[in-house]
């Protein structure tokens, strides 16, 4: 601990370095449009490659890595978690916050209630069927409730 | 607070149409819903229920030099009959609100304000700035900092447990468009006292990674780790194989380690089992046969220490008249046990079917859906075989930004013999720009 003491003022020092000279280059590396060029059509299950299939640059994902198959709807945590910058082109913040924020007023599925081709979650009766998926799988009640949005969690469990 | 945050919703979406017309790119997204609802539960006072919400996003982009963006989304409601929640008439919250600078180059950005955080292992929310770049060969950089942005307080506490301050960052390393890996960390200040419950820090660090030697295969997940209780908390991976162009396979691999994951979760930091770890092991396969029609079928093996659980099911997504009719089919069965039936219901199964059907049509004048979900439980929860809700929805375009709607639905399930909802939602979505624009 004391060695780490020692040597941080000049790891600080090359970090600093460092950093200056990527920023430096920085102006040569290219960078992702603010957005869509294009309107997509809303309801339907985008599928990026079809016109993007031969573009991948750089250090750039392929893009049918963001098509829209179930699979990637269903698991785009993973995507978000490292490419949300991607996702930003097409949508807004907002987009992704009527799920995961803070403090919901309503269910997604009751706000978007026009909109049942949507994924939201705990349509239905889900007061009673989370007292079995909060068993089954205590850990996708926390990815969302855990540290926020709990607001209702609280008038029961104390 | 709650008050004023309301207010200030209710005079932002007024200033939201002058500043509409001044400015080059705007986008106000505003919807104010109406929900009727009656509870009559025995041995309570019957109540009527009218709370009035309205929601409220504005995008304004391209200011100053054309990088500068402000975005804002919050909500308010008003309870025009009885309290619909807790013990006031009215609540909100003031979801974000920030202002970006975005850089031509390197997809370099800073923001300021409230904000949410996504990077690698991190999910918050907070007052404060973020920044992140791309660097060179490769590299990739971001840091955020400031306070925490506090909910309510735990039961019978003066705090929701959270540290006041929060800070983090990834730094991460890619390889043409192949390879990506990130380290991922964050550090909340002490957490306040508590009275009745465990006091605890919210620290972690972790790796993630997304490796695709093929275009035809993807592995991406993460592992992070809390320095807090010094014990692995979570493993989450995911695997993607498409052996044929519309054919998408998939396995996951998830486990969480209680202590470790849960460490924060002060609501429930008395039921946890310290040693106990959940996890889950899956895999999906679908199908699109043509733009109209999509099959998927998918299977979840879930393991705890005092039982284990299967599920699996499939759903069909059928699509017509260009995408205007949209409509779905699925069914899953949940195969549990006892272990993991509902508490006190005296029930020797957890198992249930799930239906569900829908239905929409959505043209330039009116859109109407439905929409019909029923559990099916094996053993009856108390004395309900069903938890079943069918609801309708139909709406008018009046202008291709303004809309009115309205939804019903009918149930019944074990929490209420009939269960009765209501509402009318007008909707007001304007672009003012000539771009594509976001969703």
């Amino acid at each position: 601990m004391k060695f780490l003491q020692q040597i941080f003022p000049a790891l600080a020092l090359g970090g600093l370095v460092l950093i200056l000279t990527a920023c430096a280059q920085m102006k040569a590396i290219p960078g992702l449009p603010a957005s869509h060029p294009e309107a997509l059509v809303a309801g339907q299950q985008v599928s990026c490659a079809e016109c993007h299939e031969d573009q991948q640059k750089g250090t750039l994902k392929a893009f049918d890595a963001f098509s829209h198959t179930p699979s990637f709807v269903k698991n785009h945590r993973f995507y978000a978690s490292s490419d949300d910058r991607l996702c930003s082109i097409c949508h807004k913040s907002s987009f992704c916050n009527d799920c995961h924020t803070n403090q919901v007023e309503m269910k997604p599925s009751i706000k978007y209630g026009n909109r049942p081709d949507r994924e939201m979650p705990h349509r239905g009766n889900f007061m009673t069927l989370h007292k079995i998926e909060g068993k089954l799988d205590p850990a996708s009640c926390y990815r969302c409730h855990g540290r926020g949005n709990n607001e209702r969690c609280i008038t029961c469990h104390r | 607070m709650k008050k004023i945050c309301c207010r200030f919703i209710c005079s932002a979406s007024l200033f939201a149409f002058p500043l509409a017309a001044a400015a080059a790119d705007i986008s106000v997204d505003s919807s104010t819903i109406f929900r009727f609802e009656s509870r009559d539960i025995s041995g309570a006072k019957k109540q009527t229920l009218l709370p009035a919400t309205k929601f409220l996003g504005l995008d304004v982009d391209k200011l100053a030099d054309g990088n500068l963006s402000l975005h804002f989304n919050g909500w308010g409601r008003y309870d025009l009959a009885d309290k619909s929640f807790n013990n006031e008439k009215t609540g909100g919250s003031f979801t974000y609100g920030y202002l970006q600078y975005r850089l031509n180059a390197a997809n370099a950005d800073i923001r300021a304000g409230r904000l949410f955080v996504h990077e690698g292992i991190v999910n918050e929310q907070i007052d404060g700035v973020s920044v992140r770049t791309d660097l060179p060969l490769g590299f990739g950089f971001s840091a955020f900092g400031g306070a925490n942005v506090h909910t309510r307080h735990l039961a019978d506490e003066n705090s929701d447990g959270k540290g006041d301050g929060n800070f983090g960052g990834r730094i991460n390393y890619r390889y043409k468009g192949m390879l990506e890996l990130g380290a991922s960390g964050q550090y909340e200040t002490n957490a306040p006292t508590l009275i009745n419950h465990i006091t605890v820090n919210h620290r972690l660090v972790g790796g993630d990674v997304w490796l695709s030697p093929h275009k035809s295969v993807e592995l991406m997940g993460h592992t992070s780790y809390n320095t807090e209780t010094r014990g692995v908390a979570e493993h989450t991976y995911l695997l993607n194989v498409k052996p044929l162009k519309h054919l998408v396979l998939t396995g996951e691999f998830n486990e969480h380690r209680e202590r470790n994951y849960f460490y924060t979760w002060v609501m429930f930091s008395q039921l946890r089992n310290p040693s106990e770890k959940s996890r889950s092991l899956g895999g999906s396969a679908s199908y699109e046969f043509s733009k109209a029609v999509e099959v998927a079928a998918d299977y979840k093996h879930y393991t705890r220490e005092f039982g284990n659980a299967d599920r699996y099911g499939a759903d069909l997504k059928l699509s017509f008249l260009d995408h205007s009719v949209r409509s779905g089919l699925g069914y899953h069965y949940l195969r549990a046990g006892r272990e993991f039936a509902i508490s006190g219901s005296g029930n020797p199964s957890a198992s249930y079917h799930e239906l569900r059907a829908y239905a929409m049509h959505d043209t330039k004048t009116y859109f109407a859906s439905v929409d019909v979900l029923d559990f099916i439980f094996n053993d009856k929860i108390n004395n309900e075989k069903n938890a079943w809700e069918a609801q309708a929805s139909l709406g008018y375009h009046f202008t291709p930004a303004l809309a009115v709607s309205g939804d019903f639905s009918y149930g019944r399930n074990p929490e209420f013999t009939e269960e009765i909802k209501g509402l009318v939602r007008l909707t007001y979505n304007m672009t003012f720009d000539s771009k594509g624009g976001k969703k």
